[in-house]
């Protein structure tokens, strides 16, 4: 079945019947094939068969290269979206005041929108009320609070005293920068939920806490 | 000026043999017979510089440009010993406009100055120093890797990785390693031609990528069709099509025809290469690409350059940890791979570790400067100019 799509395709590749190619694939979708397994089930053995007929002489340059322009045009059909899907989970991140080093947080912000998250970025040097003023208006429970002076990290407190004060405790306030990764104890004075040490990071620790809100 | 004494030119002949200890020695006699060499000053600057002794290097590097304001290796010592000792970036700044004065024409003067503006957080002067490096060499890849970095910091890593991917590109260190995989390699024997190779199979295979290897692909591509007229399951012609179907930017014929040559035999590590590279070109099959690459790292382990690749692919997917884990494989199998020590600088960026990430940029400037011989050829025009 799966070599009979595939030689299927090639045929449509070798006709420059993109949408035979489509059509194909398609029919082997709604076989039960999943998204993530079409380049590797049915494309790439297309593929392989297209090599095969220009190397053996059964097509010549010109259709090759057609050929290898529907291949080219159908791709994102056979792939999985280059730009991840929506997880729906809002972050909110910021620099907090009077700090204004931002390399980490446009690392961490990129990292996470390629991620699929909903990220509100407010930039540097950032008062404890407007964080929880943002995830009031994003309904974010995700707060991720950059400082990379000792001083601006212990200011973090006021962004856990302002959640507190509107009796949003329930927010998951994140903290990263230089002084939490070296201190841990700092981190848990300011009230933090947790410490990001860096993008990877980031990614894996919103995934967690976005389970654990969801849970809860 | 006078020209080169006999101590200087020993102190020479060691120094570019690579024996250090007698190339110093050999340079304080020089500098016994005529301390106001600023050659000698320069030269010993460099060998204080190979052995870690920063403020040696600084002191005797300054001299020679205190008897010589245009003394360009020794602004090129002085300005990698800065660096590299770290901590001063304003002298290391003022250094490299020296040297892009000194020789406007110098790539990596320019490139210095913008590494040297980006450690000091200049950034946007930094990225206009790189713009002015590849104005006068578009094809210089340290000046791509250090745009790709600075693209991270503002953007992330999904606008920087096509930049460092390109970067690599440029590197021939990648093309070398595909010729490396079918066991060829510069020996200074010229391709022959075309109309004299003999008509058998391995004659023209041996040909062709001898041709590939000095970018005639045309020719390359003529002897790889007899090839494949003959026996069109020839995996390493099939996987040779693919290369130059790669530099040609045709990534689609290359995948087809490297996936034929895998059909064929799946230990072609020509054709797995092809694979990979065609995947790396694509996005959305940076999972494809890593498992290649990481399949291609197990067949030759001990080649730094299948670990970078397939760091690339890991960078595209987001695991930077394990990025890591294979950019630190191929910094340990060669300590002086540029592109493995900006891709960890990349990485180490992510996790926030900035003095880091510059020392593995710094540890890069070095070894691509030493890579070029650019000390060299700077002290040879330099000795040249003044004989």
């Amino acid at each position: 079945m799966a070599d009979d799509a595939a030689a299927r395709l090639y045929q449509a590749f070798v006709s420059q019947d993109p949408a035979q190619a489509i059509t194909v694939i398609e029919k082997v979708k709604a076989s039960g094939v999943a998204q993530a397994q079409l380049f590797d089930q049915l494309f790439a053995p297309a593929m392989s068969l297209l090599g095969g007929a220009w190397a053996s002489g059964a097509i010549d340059e010109y259709t090759f290269t057609q050929a290898a322009v529907v291949a080219e045009q159908i791709t994102s059909f056979v792939t999985l979206p280059s730009t991840a899907q929506d997880t729906g989970i809002t972050v909110i991140v910021g620099v907090i005041h009077k700090d204004t080093h931002a390399i980490d947080k446009d690392i961490t912000t990129a990292a996470l929108t390629e991620a699929g998250h909903r990220v509100v970025d407010l930039g540097v040097d950032v008062h404890p009320a407007e964080f929880l003023e943002r995830a009031e208006e994003a309904a974010a429970r995700i707060v991720i609070v950059f400082a990379s002076m000792t001083g601006t990290a212990r200011s973090v407190a006021g962004v856990r005293e302002a959640f507190g004060a509107a009796g949003r405790d329930d927010i998951v306030l994140l903290v990263a920068g230089g002084p939490f990764a070296a201190d841990t104890a700092l981190a848990k004075s300011v009230g933090a939920n947790g410490i990001v040490r860096g993008a990877e990071s980031a990614l894996k620790i919103v995934a967690k806490a976005a389970q654990k809100a969801g849970a809860a | 000026m006078s020209p080169r004494n006999r101590a200087v030119l020993l102190a020479e002949g060691l120094s570019r043999q690579g024996h250090v200890a007698p190339a110093v020695e050999a340079c304080f006699e020089a500098l016994r017979l005529d301390e106001a060499d600023p050659l000698v000053h320069a030269l010993l600057a460099d060998l204080f510089l190979a052995g870690d002794f920063y403020d040696e290097a600084i002191k005797a590097a300054s001299e020679a440009i205190e008897l010589d304001p245009d003394c360009a290796p020794a602004y090129l010592a002085l300005g990698l010993a800065y660096d590299r000792r770290g901590g001063m970036w304003d002298q290391s700044i003022l250094v490299w406009h020296e040297l892009a004065e000194v020789r406007p024409d110098l790539v990596t003067a320019h490139v210095q100055l913008g590494e040297a503006l980006a450690a000091a957080a200049f950034e946007e002067e930094a990225i206009e120093a790189w713009k002015a490096a590849l104005a006068l060499d578009a094809a210089e890849p340290r000046a791509m890797y250090n745009l790709a970095v600075a693209a991270l910091k503002k953007e992330g890593m999904a606008t920087a990785l096509p930049g460092f991917r390109k970067a690599g590109e440029l590197d021939p260190s990648q093309d070398d390693f595909f010729f490396s995989l079918a066991g060829v390699y510069d020996d200074g024997t010229p391709a022959p031609d075309p109309t004299e190779v003999e008509p058998d199979r391995d004659a023209r295979l041996a040909a062709a990528f001898a041709l590939a290897f000095e970018e005639d692909f045309f020719n390359a591509a003529d002897l790889i069709r007899l090839i494949l007229d003959e026996d069109p399951d020839d995996p390493e012609a099939l996987a040779l099509a693919g290369y130059l179907y790669l530099k040609q930017e045709a990534v689609n014929e290359a995948m087809a025809v490297a996936l034929r040559g895998l059909a064929v035999s799946t230990k072609t590590p020509t054709a797995v290469y092809v694979l990979g590279a065609s995947f790396a070109k694509r996005t959305g099959l940076n999972r494809n690409a890593a498992r290649v690459f990481g399949a291609l790292a197990k067949a030759v382990p001990d080649e730094p350059m299948p670990h970078v690749l397939l760091a690339e692919s890991l960078l595209g997917l987001q695991r930077y940890g394990q990025a890591k884990q294979a950019y630190l494989r191929a910094v340990e199998l060669d300590p002086t791979f540029v592109r493995a020590r900006f891709g960890l600088a990349a990485v180490l960026l992510t996790e926030g570790e900035y003095s880091r990430a510059h020392h593995e940029i710094r540890r890069a400037a070095y070894h691509d400067t030493r890579r070029q011989g650019l000390f060299w050829r700077l002290y040879d025009d330099y000795a040249q100019g003044r004989e």
